[in-house]
C-alpha cells in the first residue's frame, strides 16, 4: 500500500469539534469513556463559532416558561414535523446544557435583579417567552468554550486535519447492524487511521456548501454528516428542509452569499423589485423567507433577474419618510449589526444608506433535516412502534441530526441544540460502549477493504479534477435543488448526479500521501453528491410547499393537513423513500395561531394603504416603541423567525 | 488606451508560493478581475487559482467573514487573514512562516493547542457561574485564533519549527497561549488557585522572554501587551515575591 494504515482503539469516536462535537466529547469522557475527536477543520472552527451567539435557555426570562411551552413553540414553528420526544428533550435539558458550556468559560451578562443570565428584552419570533440569551463576541465566545472543553481534558485525544472516509459496520445475528469503527484519512500525517470503536457520534455539521458561494456558513459543510451516516445504512429525515436566507449579498466575490438583511429589517415599507424596477413582492417584512426567496428566484427564472442572478430590495421609502426615516436607519443598523457591517463594506455609500436599491439573492443557512435519531441521539429506523432497527452505536447531534426543527427553525435554538444533543449523544455513546456485551471479534478485513479503496485512489490517473467537478455540482444544486424546485428540476438533479458519479473514476489524484488536496476534494465531492441525491429524492416525495421547501409546481401544504416527515435511505440499488406520519397539534391551538397571524396581516395592509403623512406618523411611533424597549439595540438573529415575521404563518 | 494598458487593468499579477515535499515552488498567477475596479481579497485570488491554473492548490478557509480564523497566510512576509486582505500587484502569497508547512499554504496548527492540554479550565464545574465578567475578559474572548500573533514573537521563535512528527506540542508559548491563560486569570468564576495555576503555566511557557520584548501584534486588534502580557508579568512577579 502507498499509504500506511495505523490502528487505534477507543470507546467513542466523535466526528467534528463544533458545538455538538465538543459537548459530546466532554460528556463521554466524563462518563469514563476513552474518546477520540477527529475534525477536518481546526479545533472548534465551526458554524457555532461564526454564529450570532444567541442561545435559547428555557425559563431564563420567566418562571412560568414550562417545558411544554417551549416544546410546543418548536412543534408549531416546525409545522408539526419535529419529533415531540426530541423537542421535549430540548426543553428539559436547555438550562443544564447551557450551564455546562458556561463552566468552560462562556460568560453572559448577569442581571442585577435576578442574579441570572439576562435574556433579550423581547421574546424572539415564534418563542412565546423571553428565553434567548445573547453573548459578547457572538459565536466566537462559544468557540472558546468549545475549544476549552476538548483541550482541558487530557483523556480526550483529538486530531485535526482528518477526513472521515467511511463508517464501518458489522451485521448482527438478528439482522441489525452495529458500529465496528471508522476509516479516517489523516492529511496532516499522511496516513489512514483504522479506528476500532463501539460508538460513533456524528457531529460534522450541515450541507450548505453544496450551494457555495450562495451560503453564509463554513466552507466545511459538504454534507459529510449525512453522507457518511447514509452510506453506513442510516435513515435520514426531512432532507428537503433547508433554510435559505433571502437577502444575502451578490458581490463583490469576497462578500458573495453573506447576510445583508432579513425580512424584518426591510421594515414596514420595504419591497422587492426585478431588474426593470417593477415590484415583485410587497409587504416584505411580513413575508416568510421562503416567499421572499421564491419571488427572487421566480424573477430570475423569467429573465427579470439582476446582473448577478438576484433581485433588488428597495428600502428607499422607509428612508425617505420625513420623520420615521431616521428611526428606520437606526433600526436597520442596530437590529442586525453583523449583516449591516457586510453591507457597509460590500456596497456603495448610497446603497448602504438605503438611498439606492440593494441587489440581493438567497443563501443557504441551515439544514433542518438530518440523521434520524431518537431523543437520546441514537440512530433509529423503521416505522413508528416497530423495533428500533437503526445502527447500534451510531449517534448524531447538532446540525447533523434531524427531528428537532422539521420545516422551520426558531431563532437562537441551534446553539442550544448543539449543547443539549451533543451532551446527550456523548452520554449515550459512552453508555453504549460500556454496556455492549461481547463485541463481535474484530474483523480487520472490513477495514482493509475500505483502505484498499482509498489506496487505489491515491495516484489515480485521469483528466478531471475533483475541485472543478465540485463547482459544477454547486452550480447545478443551486439551479435545480435550491430555494425553488419542481419535478422537472429535481429529476434533472438525479440525472446530473448519476452522470457525475460516473466521472469519479476519471478524477486525477496525485501520488502524495500527506495533505493530498486532490484526495480531499474527491472525498468531499463524494459526500456532496450522496447528500444531493438524498435531498432530491426527499424533495420529490414532498409534493407541496412547506417551510424551507418550495415547490413551484405544487400548492402549499395546509397547516390543517395530516403532517408527515420524509425518510430517505440508501438501499442496494438506489434510494428508498417513505413518509413517516407525525402527531398533529390540537385543532384549537392551530386555529388560534392562524387567527393571530391574519390579524397582523390585515394591520399591515391597512398601513400600506394610508397616505404618506399619516403613515409617517404611525411609523415614527412604532419605531420609537421598539427602539425604547430594546436598549441599547435590537438584536435579530439571522435565521430566526423573528427576523422574518412571515415565517410564523408557514404552512 | 493601449492594448497593454487595457489588459493590465483586467489582470492582477500575483505570486503564489506552493509547497510540496519540503520544497517551495513559486507560481506566477494572473488574477482575472471581474471588473476594472475590483479589489480582490487574497482568498478570491486563491479560489480563482484553484478554479483555473492550480486545481489541487491547498489552502485553508472557512467563513469568509473574518470570524473563524483559519485562513491566515503570509502576504509579502506578513501574516494576514486571507478573506479580508486586499491583494495588490506583485504581492506574494505564501504559507505562514511561523508554523510548519504541510502542503502549499496549509500549515500545521495543533501543536499550539496541545501546549495547553490539561492546563485550562480544570474542575471549574462547581463554582458559581452567575458572576458578570469584565470588559477585559470579553476583549480576550474576541480572539478568533488566527495565529497572526506568532509573527516575530521571540518566545515562539525559541521552538524549533520543524516538521518532525514527534513534535506534538511546542515547549515555548506564544501570545495566543498566554491569552488563553490570562482569560482564566480574568475569569470571575476562576478560583484563586486556578488563577495562580494559569500564571505559573505562563511562566513555564517562557513568560520571561516577554520582559525584553517591545510587544506583540494581534490580527484583529486585541491589546496583547496591555491586556495579556503585562498583567501576567505583574502577577507572576507578585507570586514570586510572596513565595520569597
Amino acid at each position: 500500500m502507498r499509504i500506511s494504515l495505523v490502528w487505534k482503539q477507543y470507546d467513542v469516536l466523535v466526528v467534528g469539534s463544533g458545538g455538538a462535537g465538543s459537548n459530546a466529547a466532554e460528556t463521554a469522557s466524563e462518563m469514563g469513556a476513552s474518546v477520540l475527536v477527529v475534525t477536518k477543520d481546526p479545533l472548534s472552527a465551526s458554524d457555532t463559532k461564526i454564529s450570532e451567539g444567541i442561545a435559547t435557555v428555557r425559563a431564563s426570562g420567566s418562571e412560568d416558561d414550562t417545558e411544554d411551552t417551549l416544546s410546543e413553540n418548536l412543534l408549531l414553528a416546525g409545522g408539526d414535523l419535529p419529533d415531540a420526544n426530541i423537542t421535549s428533550a430540548f426543553a428539559r435539558d436547555s438550562q443544564m446544557a447551557y450551564d455546562k458550556v458556561r463552566a468552560n468559560g462562556l460568560r453572559p451578562k448577569i442581571s442585577a435583579i435576578t442574579k441570572n443570565p439576562d435574556p433579550l428584552p423581547l421574546p424572539m419570533g415564534g418563542h412565546t417567552k423571553r428565553r434567548s440569551i445573547g453573548h459578547k463576541n457572538s459565536g466566537v465566545a462559544f468557540g472558546h468554550a468549545n475549544w476549552n472543553s476538548i483541550v482541558k481534558d487530557t483523556k480526550i485525544d483529538y486530531k485535526e486535519d482528518c477526513w472521515l472516509v467511511d463508517i464501518i459496520t458489522g451485521n448482527n445475528k438478528d439482522d441489525t447492524k452495529s458500529i465496528v469503527g471508522a476509516l479516517i484519512y489523516d492529511a496532516q500525517r499522511g496516513e489512514l487511521l483504522a479506528v476500532v470503536c463501539a460508538s460513533i457520534v456524528v457531529a460534522s455539521g450541515g450541507l450548505s456548501t453544496i450551494y457555495f458561494p450562495k451560503t453564509d456558513t463554513m466552507r466545511g459543510n459538504t454534507g459529510d454528516s449525512y453522507a457518511i451516516a447514509a452510506r453506513a445504512g442510516a435513515e435520514l429525515v426531512d432532507m428537503e428542509q433547508i433554510q435559505f436566507l433571502p437577502f444575502c449579498l451578490t458581490s463583490p466575490p469576497a462578500f458573495e452569499g453573506l447576510l445583508g438583511g432579513e425580512p424584518v429589517t426591510a421594515s414596514y415599507l420595504g419591497v422587492l423589485r426585478d431588474k426593470n424596477k417593477k415590484v415583485i413582492l410587497d409587504g416584505v417584512y411580513l413575508r416568510t423567507r421562503a416567499e421572499c426567496s421564491a419571488a427572487i428566484m421566480k424573477a430570475v427564472e423569467d429573465g427579470r433577474g439582476t446582473k448577478n442572478g438576484g433581485a433588488y430590495l428597495d428600502m428607499t421609502a422607509n428612508k425617505k419618510a420625513p420623520k420615521s426615516g431616521v428611526y428606520f436607519m437606526n433600526f436597520l443598523k442596530g437590529s442586525l449589526p453583523s449583516a449591516y457591517n457586510n453591507v457597509r463594506q460590500a456596497m456603495s455609500k448610497s446603497e448602504a444608506q438605503c438611498e439606492d436599491l440593494w441587489e440581493v439573492r438567497p443563501s443557504a443557512h441551515y439544514m433542518m433535516g438530518g440523521i434520524r435519531v431518537d431523543e437520546n441521539c441514537r440512530s433509529i429506523g423503521g416505522s413508528e412502534g416497530l423495533k428500533n432497527n437503526g445502527i447500534l452505536g451510531l449517534f448524531a447531534a447538532g446540525q447533523a441530526m434531524g427531528g428537532l426543527f422539521g420545516a422551520n427553525r426558531l431563532g437562537s435554538t441551534s446553539l442550544t441544540e448543539g449543547a443539549v444533543f451533543g451532551q446527550r449523544a456523548g452520554k449515550n455513546a459512552a453508555h453504549h460502549a460500556r454496556n455492549i456485551s461481547g463485541m463481535n471479534p474484530l474483523n480487520k478485513k472490513l477495514f482493509m477493504e475500505k483502505a484498499k479503496k482509498v489506496n487505489s485512489l491515491i495516484g489515480q490517473k485521469g483528466h478531471l479534477h475533483a475541485s472543478r467537478i465540485k463547482l459544477s455540482v454547486q452550480k447545478k444544486c443551486w439551479e435545480n435543488l435550491g430555494p425553488i424546485r419542481d419535478e422537472v428540476r429535481l429529476n434533472k438533479t438525479k440525472l446530473f448526479i448519476s452522470k457525475t458519479r460516473k466521472k469519479l473514476k476519471n478524477v486525477k489524484i496525485s501520488n502524495s500521501t500527506k495533505w493530498n488536496q486532490g484526495l480531499i476534494e474527491y472525498l468531499e465531492l463524494e459526500n456532496m453528491i450522496d447528500t444531493a441525491e438524498l435531498m432530491a429524492i426527499a424533495a420529490l416525495e414532498r409534493n407541496g410547499s412547506l417551510g424551507g421547501h418550495v415547490r413551484a409546481d405544487c400548492p402549499n401544504i395546509s397547516l390543517f393537513s395530516k403532517p408527515y416527515s420524509t425518510i430517505v435511505r440508501f438501499v442496494n440499488n438506489g434510494v428508498n423513500v417513505a413518509r413517516l406520519p407525525r402527531q398533529q397539534t390540537e385543532f384549537k391551538k392551530l386555529i388560534k395561531f392562524k387567527f393571530e397571524e391574519q390579524k397582523k396581516f390585515l394591520g399591515a395592509k391597512i398601513l400600506r394603504l394610508m397616505p404618506m403623512i399619516l403613515k409617517d406618523r404611525v411609523l415614527e411611533k412604532r419605531y420609537k416603541k421598539i427602539m425604547n424597549i430594546q436598549k441599547p439595540s435590537i438584536t435579530v438573529q439571522p435565521g430566526s423567525v423573528e427576523a422574518a415575521f412571515g415565517d410564523r404563518k408557514i404552512l | 488606451m493601449t492594448k497593454k494598458e487595457t489588459r493590465d487593468r483586467q489582470y492582477l499579477n500575483v505570486t503564489i508560493v506552493t509547497h510540496s515535499e519540503g520544497k517551495d515552488m513559486p507560481v506566477n498567477f494572473k488574477y482575472k478581475k471581474r471588473h476594472d475596479r475590483e479589489k480582490p481579497m487574497a482568498l478570491d485570488v486563491l479560489l480563482q487559482a484553484q478554479e483555473t491554473k492550480l486545481p489541487d492548490l491547498a489552502f485553508r478557509y472557512g467563513c469568509r467573514a473574518r470570524n473563524c480564523g483559519v485562513c491566515t497566510i503570509d502576504i509579502n512576509g506578513l501574516p494576514r487573514i486571507a478573506c479580508r486582505s486586499v491583494v495588490r500587484e506583485n504581492d506574494k502569497l505564501k504559507a505562514m512562516s511561523t508554523l510548519p508547512v504541510i502542503t502549499d499554504l496549509v500549515v500545521r496548527r495543533d501543536q499550539i493547542s496541545r501546549q495547553l492540554r490539561g492546563k485550562i479550565y480544570r474542575n471549574s464545574g462547581g463554582n458559581d457561574l452567575n458572576v458578570d465578567a469584565s470588559e477585559d475578559y470579553h476583549e480576550l474572548t474576541s480572539c478568533i485564533e488566527c495565529y497572526a500573533c506568532l509573527h516575530n514573537c521571540p518566545m515562539h521563535q525559541k521552538n524549533s519549527i520543524d516538521q518532525s512528527e514527534s513534535n506534538e506540542s511546542y515547549e515555548y508559548g506564544n501570545p495566543f497561549s498566554l491569552l488563553k491563560l490570562q482569560t482564566i486569570v480574568m475569569d470571575p468564576v476562576s478560583s484563586n488557585s486556578q488563577k495562580n495555576d494559569a500564571i505559573t503555566q505562563a511562566v513555564n511557557l517562557g513568560l520571561d522572554t516577554c520582559l525584553n520584548c517591545p510587544g506583540c501584534k494581534c490580527g484583529i486588534g486585541i491589546d496583547l501587551k496591555g491586556k495579556v502580557v503585562d498583567p501576567l508579568i505583574t502577577a507572576s512577579k507578585k507570586i514570586a515575591d510572596e513565595q520569597f
